[in-house]
């Protein structure tokens, strides 16, 4: 039984516990205490991610000052579980605003807990589209339509212009879409004061809106305080439910509208390398993500084409002419976001899909050959006797002269006894850190083709016991290169097509970022 | 109406209130807002019940306000209702009589017109938990399965989970499986469809084991409609349903090849999810569906490399890490396919410790001809650089690969070098491996004896290590000009020696340097044997008894016993059977592949309860404080083992009995599964061996010498015995499946070949042939060299009682693999031997 979890804790770092929620009869309540008593206040928290104390799988995972535990008590499906924590991290992030820490969970338990029901049931995974989700757990300062306060109530929306009328109906909407055509009889409110109503509500292609205003032609409308209240006949049968908790396109809703339609990708590489002291490549290789904003109204069909090998290959055989020339490149491999048709990509190698609103990660790869490397570090590191290091780093960008480097981080390790440092550095500034044992030297901008040294002379604190020899870390690299793939990978074209055939603005940038680039030294 | 209070006025915040006064105040207050109307009551109720349920979650009882909480519950505010319904799922269980309250009101939201409403008190009223009110589910969650809204269906079908878990009876007598059934291949919206596979599953699964009928209709949830009705829809799924079809669709067995292709062919895009989940559930369905081809089987590893790869380098290090555990599975299985990725099992840096294990182990492991030097030049740059833990794991994997390979030459150099590295974990280690190295290459004595012969016995500290050293002293002490003078000072320190193991293998060394250089030695012989005498741990005396009589007996009989020619460990003993490694691998994808265990090891079959936990957690907190005093013992035992095994590395990682409190503290009580299991493990480890049959010296304590002794491997041929087999069975191919399907294996074997038999195993014919005239009929065989399958089958002569086998030969390491399953359990170990012995009689003249 594939069950992800049994029960789920949310422990700060003291192990205090801030959501607890059991799904599963299977594991005791006193579970969290095992935890911190058997993992956490022990020197095995780091040890292992999956443990297993008393009978019960614990999984955790540390999230900013949080710790989230799974415990299970099954042969339990490991990769979802924590797949689950993940994303659920994610949805929770999308809720409070991009935070997710102990003071954002104290302030939303209620909420969380609320999602926590949403997610999962009884131990299986449920939706955890942060889309769908939206549409029915809402803020909790927003009252749910449904109560029967509001059939008395009656909702007023003041507005003064157009766009208003706008925010205020997309703020109607987040939480009111689905059932908007469902109860509608229920939602005395409906609003303007602007004297072209209709026409505001037609242009804001609103479909359940547009509806309520088309059956209802002859309605009069009230003048309320400010507002233009749509008086809803109570007699009509409720129309089938449509919550749009699942579907053929979970990942969006329908009748999206913006004004200005545009789409923003961002292919965001980071490049491992591992060198070794003389200097050869022993493992180099490239992660990338290409991660898309849309901000598209209805629903659109999306195309994207990549300079990679296969893909062109394919396209030029379909469209039987030559391939074109210039740089491809070979993707390892490649995932996709769910939106993503992947019986197309397999057939016609194109990536095409129906993108969700907002902010996702589109797809990620991995390449191994051909990876260019934007620095090349050349370290010499001597040892004078015992008490004296003389270090040489120098580091070359090997990027286009036009292109510049950001926030460029060389950590140079020294030994722990480390008494005192002298450095010239050509350009940026360097430090000596002692609570990571490394020199820390910072340049803020590296432009392409050229170079940079630092020595430095560290002496150490003379010990007499001491006679094992000094074991080197790798030197550790950070850096950002806009504009520069390491890959070579490269947007072709994005094509956007939706049948009310607006015009896009597409706007794609590329970076570069270090992953774990280390010198052995 | 009264107005409301002004508890609007208090700080909202959900504050973490103690004791009892602030319970009695919410009392109070929750009391007085119960009937009010006022408007603003609901906001008040809503700031009361937050305080409530944020008491509930630090662990405060806050049971005592159930009915309070009930009476404020008639409420229309959503938000308020939904923190009613966590508040009453969480005492429910505990205050049977008040949720009963409950009923009334949920029972009602179950009506209600707002769908939203519907499923959340659904929800909340199968999660009270309370068995005296299964009556009031039953209507309910047969409405909701009715409902005309997805998301009512959507939780109805887990309620009836849920009822499940609560009464069985109640849920088979309201026949709600029969509308999951309907549900599961009707329903249009697929997370239904997804709860209705889940919990049909589960019901069966659990039904199954009393009762006929739900076996059978787990098997129809595998036929080929309601699979091929899944696959189908898979796209419409959402990722974690599809988890859930591509677990079942894992289990199917399809009825030929094409269908196999077909399979793969839809699934093939899945690996391409970005969900790891769903590539890892993929990958299950393709190995499991290959299985019989072992062509298409290695195409399989060469096509998930990728992707399993990619989920790797991608997400969270305990993402990677549970996918890591899968791939690490893989490369024991199949190292050779994996052998030119080495690099991706580089360690980097700032990667967790628990990954970079794994990483080692498999960097062990694909070491082959071609990328040895790498790999050990990597391997060394660990031992000089990390945490000391994983110093010591790399420096471990380089002997390995020295135990694996057989060009030697470099890593012996370099294992030298450890031992010059003047670090004192760093030689520990080393010496042992040299030691290791020693039995299986005598031939590199000379080098290693000349730089072990500089370590200074008073340097090495560790146990393990000191016995190692103590050891080669023994064997090489002709070698070692100074040996028994080294051992000499070791015996007079013989009480500052803590550990029994070292003090067993200084009296063995002893007696080995005695016989080789006997004027030297004879007063630290006699030392030794005083003190041994003295000792006060069992074994130890023991075996200062046996030699001082056997000494007293003959000296050249004891020379023969104690210090016998020897011959090279050609193989060391594996530690996992390969029929545990088999159920591993049918547990792909779940929490088996990570503990490195199949399930049955890990999962305890007694329901636990609550408070039954509480009692334990307590011992567990005593044991964990004397596991300092625990561990040695236990230590000394495994590493009695240890010496026998030679590879398995007893003190750290995963390896049951000796691995820090996670296993050994549920041990010292005596009654979970992690202890009771790791002692057959370790059992069967043993037999394997072939030792335990050597009767007249075999104690445990001198194992290690009767280890060295005795090739591993070449156990005799048994001789036949009674069991009589139809020369003319027959079964056709669809009943053996069948029957394979339904017997549990009886009996799972492994076993050497002889080199006559593989040098006659050409082809596969030549075997069926051969077996055939031991009345054992082959009904299916496949591969090629090197990897055969073979299904054969016997009857009993005069019964219809059958044996199933399934044999897999590898005729590169000469290895067979045997499982057989029986309709008669009893002559299972007669049919085996007989089997055994036709085996082996293969290729002989």
């Amino acid at each position: 039984m594939p069950v992800a979890a049994s029960a789920v804790y949310f422990l700060n770092l003291r192990g205090d516990v801030l959501i607890n929620r059991l799904y599963r009869d299977d594991v005791g309540g006193n579970m969290v205490d095992a935890f911190r008593t058997h993992i956490m206040q022990t020197k095995e928290l780091g040890t292992c991610p999956v443990r297993q104390i008393g009978g019960c799988s614990f999984f955790y995972m540390r999230i900013s000052n949080v710790y989230i535990v799974i415990v299970v008590s099954n042969n339990a499906n490991v990769a979802c579980a924590f797949k689950f924590v993940v994303e659920a991290v994610a949805l929770f992030r999308s809720y409070f605003g991009g935070s997710f820490d102990e003071d954002a969970i104290r302030n939303n338990f209620v909420l969380i807990y609320e999602l926590l029901d949403e997610i999962m049931d009884f131990g299986y995974p449920q939706n955890l589209s942060p889309e769908i989700l939206k549409l029915y757990i809402t803020q909790e300062g927003v009252r749910s339509p449904f109560s029967s306060k509001v059939r008395q109530q009656t909702l007023l929306l003041v507005v003064t212009s157009y766009h208003e009328v706008r925010a205020q109906i997309d703020k109607l909407l987040c939480f009111s879409l689905h059932y908007l055509d469902v109860n509608v009889e229920k939602m005395e409110c409906i609003t303007c004061i602007l004297p072209n109503m209709s026409r505001a509500l037609s242009q804001a292609k609103l479909p359940s809106l547009g509806w309520l205003v088309r059956s209802h032609p002859t309605s009069s409308l009230f003048l309320v305080d400010k507002a233009w209240v749509l008086p809803m006949p109570t007699d009509r049968p409720v129309p089938n439910a449509t919550l749009q908790v699942t579907g053929a396109v979970g990942w969006r809703r329908e009748g999206l509208v913006y004004k200005k339609n545009e789409v923003f990708l961002d292919i965001v590489e980071s490049v491992n390398l591992l060198m070794s002291s003389k200097g050869s490549v022993l493992r180099c290789d490239v992660t990338g993500k290409i991660l898309m904003k849309c901000f598209l109204s209805g629903m659109p069909d999306l195309k994207l084409g990549l300079n990679d090998k296969i893909g062109l290959e394919k396209e030029a055989q379909l469209k039987s002419r030559p391939t074109k020339s210039g740089k491809t490149i070979e993707l390892d491999d490649v995932t996709f976001h769910q939106c993503v048709n992947l019986t197309r990509f397999n057939s016609e190698k194109t990536v095409s899909f129906v993108p969700p609103d907002g902010e996702f990660e589109l797809m990620k790869y991995r390449i191994t050959e051909g990876v260019n490397l934007p620095f090349k570090v050349l370290p010499t590191i001597k040892e004078l006797g015992r008490s004296r290091i003389e270090v040489n780093v120098k580091v070359k960008s090997v990027f286009g002269a036009k292109m510049f480097a950001l926030g460029v981080v060389v950590k140079i390790p020294v030994p722990k006894q480390t008494a005192k440092t002298n450095f010239t550095v050509t350009s940026g500034r360097a430090k000596y850190n002692a609570s990571i044992d490394c020199l820390v030297w910072k340049i803020r901008k590296f432009p392409g083709q050229t170079e940079s040294t630092l020595s430095a002379e560290v002496e150490l604190i003379s010990t007499t016991t001491e006679k094992k020899s000094w074991t080197r870390p790798p030197i550790q690299m950070e850096f950002q290169v806009p504009m520069f793939t390491a890959s070579g990978l490269r947007v072709r074209f994005l094509k956007v097509w939706e049948k009310s055939g607006y015009n896009t603005v597409e706007w794609v940038r590329y970076i570069t970022k270090a992953g774990s680039y280390e010198i052995r030294c | 109406m009264a107005p409301p209070p002004p508890q609007s006025n208090r700080s909202p915040s959900p504050s973490q209130p103690s004791g009892k006064s602030e319970v009695s105040d919410l009392k109070s207050q929750l009391r007085q807002l119960a009937g009010s109307r006022a408007p603003g009551a609901d906001d008040s109720k809503r700031d009361l019940f937050k305080k409530v349920i944020s008491n509930m979650t630090i662990g405060i009882d806050v049971s005592s306000l159930f009915g309070e909480m009930v009476m404020c519950s008639a409420t229309s505010d959503i938000v308020l209702k939904k923190m009613c319904y966590l508040y009453v799922g969480n005492y429910a269980k505990v205050n049977p009589d008040l949720a009963l309250l409950t009923i009334n009101f949920l029972q009602r939201d179950c009506k209600d017109e707002d769908p939203m409403i519907r499923g959340l008190a659904l929800r909340s009223l199968c999660s009270l938990r309370v068995a005296n009110l299964v009556e009031y589910l039953v209507g309910p969650l047969g409405f909701g399965l009715k409902d005309n809204n997805n998301y009512v269906r959507m939780v109805a079908v887990i309620g009836v989970l849920k009822l499940y878990h609560i009464s069985a009876s109640t849920c088979m007598d309201a026949d709600f499986t029969t509308i999951l059934k309907h549900l599961l291949l009707h329903d249009p919206d697929t997370q239904v469809v997804a709860n209705c596979l889940a919990a049909l599953q589960e019901i069966w699964t659990l039904e199954s084991s009393t009762s006929e009928e739900a076996a059978r209709e787990r098997e129809t949830l595998l036929s080929k409609p309601v699979v091929y009705y899944l696959l189908n829809r898979i796209k419409e799924f959402s990722e974690w349903a599809q988890c859930l079809v591509l677990e079942l669709v894992a289990k199917y067995i399809p009825s030929d090849n094409s269908e196999i292709f077909d399979i793969m062919n839809l699934l093939e895009d899945r690996l391409q999810h970005a969900n790891g989940a769903v590539v890892l559930a993929t990958i299950k369905v393709f190995l499991q569906l290959t299985l019989s081809m072992a062509d298409v089987h290695q195409q399989v590893y060469e096509r998930i490399k990728a992707p399993l790869l990619t989920q790797v380098s991608s997400g969270s290090p305990e993402q990677s890490y549970a996918v890591l555990s899968h791939l690490h599975l893989l490369v024991m299985r199949a190292p050779y396919i994996f052998s030119s990725d080495y690099k991706h099992f580089y360690c980097q840096y700032n990667e967790p410790s628990y990954v970079k294990k794994l990483k080692l182990e498999m960097l062990t492991a694909v070491a082959n001809e071609s990328n040895t030097y790498e790999i050990v030049t990597e391997l060394c740059e660990y031992a000089a650089n990390v945490d000391i833990p994983i110093a010591r794991e790399s420096i471990r994997a380089v002997g390995k690969i020295a135990l694996q390979q057989y060009d030697v030459n470099a890593i012996v150099d370099r294992l030298l070098q450890f031992l010059e590295m003047e670090k004192d974990y760093v030689t520990s280690e080393a010496l042992v491996l040299v030691k290791d190295l020693l039995r299986k290459y005598p031939q590199w004595s000379q080098d290693c004896i000349a730089v072990v012969g500089n370590i200074s016995s008073k340097n090495v500290q560790e146990p393990k290590a000191k016995a190692a050293l103590i050891w080669m002293l023994g064997e090489y002490s002709q070698d070692m000009q100074d040996a028994p003078y080294v051992l000499e000072s070791l015996v007079e320190n013989w009480d500052e020696e803590h550990s029994a193991e070292v003090r067993l293998h200084l009296l063995t060394a002893v007696m080995k340097c005695f016989f080789k250089r006997p004027p030297e030695t004879q007063k630290a012989l006699g030392a030794a044997l005083a003190a041994g005498l003295s000792d006060f741990h069992q074994d130890v005396h023991d075996r200062a008894l046996f030699y001082y009589r056997l000494l007293q007996y003959n000296v050249s009989v004891a020379e023969k016993v104690v210090s016998p020619p020897k011959q090279a460990v050609s193989v060391f003993a594996d530690t996992q059977s390969s029929e545990i490694k088999d159920r591993i691998f049918d547990e792909f994808n779940s929490l088996s592949v990570v503990y490195q265990k199949p399930s049955y090891m890990f999962i305890d079959k007694e329901h636990r309860g609550t408070f039954e936990f509480a009692d334990e957690v307590g011992n567990l907190s005593i044991s964990a404080e004397s596991r300092e005093s625990v561990v040695p013992a236990q230590r000394v035992e495994a590493n009695d083992k240890d010496l026998l095994l030679g590879t398995s590395e007893k003190d750290e990682g995963r390896d049951p009995g000796s691995n820090g409190s996670a296993y050994n503290a549920p041990s010292l009580n005596g009654s979970s599964a992690p202890s009771a299991t790791s002692q057959p493990l370790a059992d069967l480890a043993f037999t394997t061996t072939g030792i335990s049959g050597q009767a007249p010296v075999a104690s445990l304590a001198i194992d290690d010498l009767l280890g060295l002794s005795i090739p591993v491997g070449t156990a005799a041929t048994p001789s036949p015995p009674p069991l009589n087999l139809n020369p003319k069975a027959v079964l056709d191919p669809s009943a053996f499946q069948q029957k394979w399907r339904q017997l549990a294996i009886s009996l799972s074997e492994e076993h050497s070949i002889s080199p006559q038999g593989i040098a006659a195993l050409t082809t596969p014919h030549a075997l069926l042939r051969h077996m055939q005239s031991h009345s054992i009929q082959c009904i299916a065989s496949g591969g090629q060299s090197p990897n055969f399958k073979f299904f054969f089958f016997a009857q009993k002569a005069e019964a219809a009682s059958m044996y199933l086998v399934e044999c897999i030969i590898n005729t590169s390491s000469a290895k067979s693999q045997i499982k057989i399953k029986a309709d008669d359990q009893s002559s299972c170990q007669a049919f085996s031997a007989l089997f055994q012995s036709a085996l082996s009689k293969f290729g002989l003249p």
